[in-house]
């Protein structure tokens, strides 16, 4: 199976994260506190709650050098817990909103941590040493709506400037907004960041600087991710669409993919060339690149209208996970269009219902029953390619994937 | 200056759906119903904010959409790419509340559904800038 596990913590998870050896994991039950696990003789116990944001807590990120948690909550605030002894420690972070926090993520140095808010605004907190406190410095131009993710450039260093013929160190950040748009900032923080020796002495490192806003969606975004290299960005629409940029910089070129189902609200890359995204419509779905550049969902392959044999399903994990997904769309494509509504119902409800005739696709069908709003990677060191990956979802489920032996994905892994 | 760019405009959309109608009432003679959908789908002014010209598209694909008798060998001949433009007429067509209009625009709703997914009414309604 392409799931390796599902495990029901709790009746809605808003977000979830993993400790650095995977070994943990922390999630918010739809409340305010986060709570933390440990997989012990194939038990999960729950080893700490984590109590201090006043609301819902929307945003978690284990980093995975420093062993420090952050967390933000639609209490506009945020804290950074740390590993004391045998206890979480938490610092206050004032992030200065007026609205909730929405989510978070550490830069890739881990010296820096970015919160997008409802207040149209993105809070690039750092720590400083002298006054042993977290600072939260504001961008506060450009979005003019929420902002739904954010997510670091791996290296930042690939941006090269046409015009200066230089590359130029900026901290690079990307964030998707209601508004519909994408945008990419610098970030650079004098004292904080150090500038690359290549960068150029003429190469400007404001702070809060928008390098480029990619205008491809009519509807909200949401679940921006970067590839491996930082090269190809993905994002996607509320109006069921999914967009890949490449060559983020002076020329960029786009792609907008339009899909068949409920659209996404997170993405993921698990190579240059595989973007895993999940959203409303309960199932992972995959895309791939071909030699031309051009980015199709591998699911469309599997999609025949009517009924699906589901002869020859045993074999390959990974093409049993693409029949699943084609097999629940032909059972759903039976219901008349009137009762649209209950379709949509029965799609989130229904669901495990469905293909209970053979064993190995049932246990497919009911890895999510409602939307999934986060996934992740899950990469142990040496670990290359990645190959695994976690989902939460407001069905209360963490579910790990796995796509080693996948035959039909290893030209692209 | 823009509103007058934008009227000018308009008057050249007006005379395009002229032409287009013509058209489309010779595919009709011909019992070509699925080609004069196509040409009416074709060329829709959905970036005008113009209400004439969406009015004046809108009484074309009407015209064109009621003569659709067999959905199946329209959507074996209509390509993907009409889907998104067509599932915009249809709610525009449901929103008149016309009896008969309604009944046909139901009848190719169930079909488009089950043939685009319900990905292609989600693009429908997310985009209220380039209504039809």
């Amino acid at each position: 199976m392409a799931a390796i596990w599902v495990h029901e913590f709790a009746d809605c998870i808003t977000c979830h994260s993993w400790s650095p050896d995977e070994s943990m994991i922390a999630f918010c039950p739809n409340n305010s506190e986060v709570h933390i696990y440990r997989l012990l003789d194939d038990k999960w116990d729950k080893l700490y709650v984590l109590q201090k944001h006043d609301q819902i807590v929307s945003g978690i990120d284990w980093s995975a050098r420093s062993n420090k948690i952050v967390t933000v909550s639609h209490d506009r605030n945020s804290y950074v817990w740390n590993k004391e002894g045998a206890e979480w420690v938490p610092t206050l972070v004032i992030l200065r909103l007026n609205r909730a926090a929405l989510c978070v993520q550490w830069s890739p140095k881990e010296n820096k941590f970015a919160v997008g808010s409802g207040a149209k605004t993105v809070c690039i907190c750092y720590y400083e040493q002298e006054n042993n406190w977290w600072v939260s410095k504001l961008i506060r131009k450009r979005h003019e709506s929420s902002v739904t993710s954010v997510a670091w450039h791996p290296n930042n260093v690939r941006i090269l400037l046409a015009s200066e013929k230089l590359f130029c160190y900026k901290i690079l950040l990307a964030t998707t907004s209601t508004d519909g748009k994408c945008r990419v900032f610098s970030t650079f923080i004098k004292g904080i960041d150090t500038k690359d020796s290549r960068a150029g002495a003429s190469a400007d490192t404001k702070f809060g600087e928008q390098i480029i806003q990619l205008d491809l969606s009519i509807s909200w975004s949401f679940g921006v991710k970067w590839s491996p290299s930082g090269n190809t960005l993905a994002y996607v629409g509320h109006n069921s669409m999914i967009y890949f940029v490449d060559d983020v910089g002076p020329s960029p070129s786009a792609q907008s993919v339009a899909l068949r189902d409920l659209p996404l609200r997170d993405v993921l890359f698990i190579s240059e060339k595989v973007v895993i995204g999940v959203g409303f419509d309960c199932n992972p779905m995959v895309f791939s690149v071909d030699e031309t550049g051009l980015w199709h969902p591998l699911t469309m392959l599997a999609h025949i209208p009517g009924p699906i044999p589901l002869a020859g399903i045993e074999s390959g994990s990974f093409r049993t996970f693409l029949r699943f997904l084609g097999e629940r769309r032909s059972a759903s494509s039976g219901v008349k269009s009137g009762s649209q509504f209950s379709e949509a119902f029965g799609k989130f409800y229904g669901q495990s219902k469905n293909g209970s005739s053979n064993d190995e696709t049932s246990k497919g069908h009911g890895v999510h029953n409602n939307c999934i709003n986060c996934i992740l990677p899950l990469k142990r060191a040496g670990d290359s390619p990645l190959f695994r990956f976690s989902t939460s979802g407001l069905d209360g489920k963490v579910a790990v994937w796995d796509l080693q032996g996948q035959e039909d994905l290893r030209e692209f892994l | 200056m823009d509103a007058h760019v934008e009227a000018d405009n308009a008057e050249a959309i007006i005379t395009r759906i002229e032409h287009k109608s013509n058209k489309i009432e010779t595919l009709l003679k011909q019992y070509k119903p699925i080609e004069a959908l196509k040409t009416a789908l074709e060329g829709s002014p959905p970036k005008t904010k113009d209400e004439r010209c969406k009015s004046a598209n809108w009484i074309v694909v009407h015209r064109a959409l009621m003569a659709i008798k067999d959905l199946d060998s329209l959507f074996s001949a209509l390509d993907a790419e009409y889907y998104d433009i067509l599932m915009k007429y249809l709610y525009r067509g449901l929103s008149t509340g016309d009896r008969p209009t309604c009944d046909q625009c139901l009848r190719i709703h169930e079909r488009l559904t089950e043939k685009a997914g319900l990905g292609c009414i989600l693009r429908c309604l997310a985009d209220t800038v380039n209504t039809v």
